[in-house]
C-alpha cells in the first residue's frame, strides 16, 4: 500500500492535504506559545511598540496635515507700484481695483507709512534716514472674496500685473509654503524612523525566531530524515512568526487607540480654544489593519529568514 | 532492489567506504556487520541520501538516486522507515503523535492517522501507550514507539542502524523479531549491527565490512 497523497499532481487532491498540515503546523505552534506565556508576551509588546510607535508619530503628523488643510489661503494680495507712480495715480488704480469682481477691499499704504512701519519694525532707522531718499513704493494691499478660488487669485494677479503703474504683485502665501515644506519634511523623518523601527523589529524577532529554531533543531533533523519536505520542515516556525507578528499587531492597535484617547482631550480642547471645526483625527479602522498587516508581514519575514539560514546549516551537515 | 555501484566515500584521505559492490533484493533481510568504523552507519547515510558519494553509483528500483535533489530527496526518504540506536523521539509530544509524523507529511487524513497509528501501535505493542509521554517510556518501549513511527506509513524499505545497541538481549530478541514479522509482509528489512551473537541465531544474509571493505556477504 502506497502513500499516495504527495505524488497525485491533481490540485483537487493535493489541497486539502496542504490545508489540513497547515492548519496543523498552525495549531501545534500556537498551543507551544499559548505554553510560555511570558515570553510570548513580551514578544508581543516588543512588536507592538515598535509598530505603535511610527504609527502615533504617522497619526499626529496627518492630523498636522489635515489642521492645514483647513487653512484659508489668505485672500490678499500686495501691489507693489512703479516708482514713477505718484500718490495721485495710486489712489486713481485703488477706486478702479475696488470695482473689479471678487475684490472686495483695496487699501493704500502710501510709501512714507511703509517706511515708517518699516524702520519701527526692524530699528534701522538711521541707515534708513540716511538714504538719500525713500526706497519703498507705494503699496496696495489687495483684499479678495473668500469664495476666490486658487485660480481666480491667479487670474486677478496677472490682470492686476498688466495695469499701468503696478511693478509688482506679491501673494502672501510663503509662510504656509514654508509650514508645508516644514510638515513635508517631517513626513520624511516619521518615514525614516519607521523604516528603522520596523528593521529593528524584524532583528530582534529574529533573533528570537533563531532560538526557537536552534531549540527544535532535533524535530527538524527527524522531519527531514522521514522525508519531511524543507516547506514541511519549516512551516511551524513560520506560524510562530505570524503569531507572534498578529499578536503584536492586536496589541500594537491597542496602543494606538490608547494614545489618541488620551490625547484626543487636550486637543479637542485646543481647536476650540482656536474656534476650528477641527477634531482629533481618531486611527479609524484602517490604522490598526496596515498595523496588523505590517505586523504579520514582518513576523512571517523574519521568521523566513531566521529559518532559511538555520535549515540550510542544518542540511549542509 | 538496491544496488550499491563501486560506491565510495571520501572524507580527506580516509576512506570510509572503498568500491562497495552490494545488491540486496526486493523482499530481503539483511544484517550490515563489521567493528565500529567499518563503514556500516556510512552505506546508510549514503542509502538515505543523508550524505553523497565521492564515486559510484546507488540505485534503488533502479532509479540512480545520488541524482536527486530538493522535494525529490524528500520524496524519496518516504519510501524508507528509519529506526535509529537512539530513537530519536520528540519528546514535546505523545507517542500518538510522534507515531504519527510521517502520515502527516504523506498527507493521510486524520481518520486515516488515528487508525493507522493504533495499528502501528498495537504491533509493537504499545497500544495502551498512545496518549502517554515518551520520556515516561522505558529504553526498549522507546524503541518500539521508533519502531513504530518506521512502519506506520508503511514504508517499501526498512533501515536500523543499530537499532539493540542499548538493549538487553531479552529485549534486542524481541524487537529482530518484530522486523523479522515486517520483512514477511514484504518489507525489505536492512539492520546494521554488531550484535554478532544475535544475528548468527537467526537465517539471514550478512554482510560484513571492515575499514570500507566488503569482506562477506555480497551474494543473497
Amino acid at each position: 500500500m502506497k502513500a499516495p497523497l504527495f505524488r497525485e499532481r491533481h490540485l483537487w487532491r493535493w489541497l486539502p492535504v496542504w490545508l489540513a498540515q497547515h492548519r496543523s503546523a498552525a495549531k501545534s505552534s500556537w498551543r507551544k506559545l499559548r505554553a510560555r506565556p511570558l515570553s510570548t508576551c513580551m514578544t508581543w509588546l516588543l512588536v507592538a511598540l515598535s509598530l505603535a510607535l511610527p504609527a502615533s508619530l504617522w497619526l499626529t503628523l496627518n492630523n498636522l496635515n489635515a489642521v492645514t488643510a483647513h487653512f484659508e489661503r489668505p485672500p490678499q494680495l500686495s501691489l507693489l507700484l512703479t516708482e514713477q507712480t505718484e500718490l495721485d495715480g495710486a489712489v486713481g488704480l485703488q477706486k478702479t481695483i475696488e470695482n473689479w469682481p471678487k475684490i472686495t477691499l483695496v487699501t493704500l499704504l502710501p510709501k512714507d507709512e511703509a517706511l515708517a512701519q518699516f524702520t519701527a519694525l526692524t530699528g534701522l532707522s538711521p541707515l534708513l534716514e540716511s538714504l538719500p531718499r525713500n526706497p519703498l513704493p507705494h503699496t496696495l494691499l489687495v483684499s479678495l472674496d473668500k469664495a476666490a478660488t486658487e485660480k481666480d487669485r491667479a487670474q486677478i494677479a496677472e490682470q492686476l500685473q498688466h495695469l499701468d503703474g503696478v511693478a509688482q504683485v506679491v501673494l502672501d502665501t510663503l509662510w504656509l509654503t514654508r509650514l508645508e515644506e516644514g510638515l513635508r519634511a517631517a513626513s520624511r523623518w516619521v518615514l525614516a524612523v519607521g523604516i528603522m523601527m520596523l528593521l529593528a523589529t524584524v532583528l530582534a524577532l529574529g533573533n528570537t525566531l533563531r532560538l526557537t529554531v536552534v531549540a527544535r533543531e532535533e524535530e527538524i533533523l527527524v522531519v527531514r530524515l522521514i522525508g519531511g519536505s524543507m516547506a514541511f520542515a519549516r512551516r511551524p516556525f513560520l506560524y510562530t512568526g505570524l503569531w507572534y507578528g498578529l499578536g503584536g499587531g492586536v496589541l500594537g492597535a491597542l496602543i494606538l487607540w490608547v494614545f489618541s484617547g488620551w490625547l484626543a482631550g487636550p486637543v479637542n480642547a485646543l481647536f476650540i480654544l482656536y474656534e476650528s471645526q477641527q477634531r482629533l483625527q481618531w486611527p479609524g479602522i484602517h490604522y490598526p489593519l496596515i498595523l496588523l498587516t505590517v505586523a504579520v508581514f514582518l513576523g512571517w519575514i523574519a521568521s523566513w529568514v531566521a529559518c532559511q539560514r538555520h535549515l540550510s546549516q542544518l542540511e549542509a551537515h | 532492489m538496491i544496488e550499491f555501484d563501486r560506491v565510495s566515500r571520501r572524507y580527506g584521505d580516509q576512506y570510509a567506504l572503498r568500491n562497495l559492490n552490494l545488491a540486496i533484493d526486493q523482499g530481503e533481510m539483511a544484517f550490515l556487520t563489521g567493528h565500529s568504523g567499518a563503514g556500516k552507519s556510512t552505506a546508510l547515510r549514503l542509502l538515505l541520501l543523508l550524505d553523497r558519494p565521492t564515486g559510484g553509483e546507488i540505485r534503488v528500483c533502479g532509479e540512480r538516486i545520488t541524482r536527486l535533489t530538493g522535494g525529490a530527496v524528500a520524496r524519496y526518504r518516504r519510501r524508507f522507515g528509519v529506526v535509529f540506536q537512539d530513537h530519536r523521539l520528540l519528546f514535546d509530544r505523545s507517542v500518538h503523535d510522534n507515531v504519527a509524523l510521517p502520515l502527516e507529511i504523506a498527507g493521510f487524513s486524520p481518520r486515516d492517522v488515528t487508525r493507522r497509528v493504533r495499528a502501528a501501535l498495537d504491533k509493537v505493542g504499545l497500544l495502551g501507550s498512545e496518549r502517554a509521554d515518551p520520556a515516561s517510556l522505558s529504553g526498549g518501549e522507546q524503541q518500539r514507539v521508533g519502531i513504530a513511527r518506521a512502519v506506520v506509513a508503511r514504508p517499501e524499505f526498512l533501515i536500523a542502524d543499530e537499532p539493540t545497541g542499548n538493549l538487553d538481549p531479552q529485549l534486542s530478541s524481541e524487537i529482530m523479531s518484530l522486523f523479522e514479522a515486517f520483512n514477511q509482509v514484504g518489507v525489505t528489512v536492512l539492520i546494521a549491527t554488531h550484535d554478532m551473537p544475535l544475528i548468527c541465531r537467526l537465517r539471514h544474509r550478512i554482510i560484513t565490512l571492515s575499514a570500507g571493505n566488503l569482506i562477506a556477504g555480497d551474494e543473497p
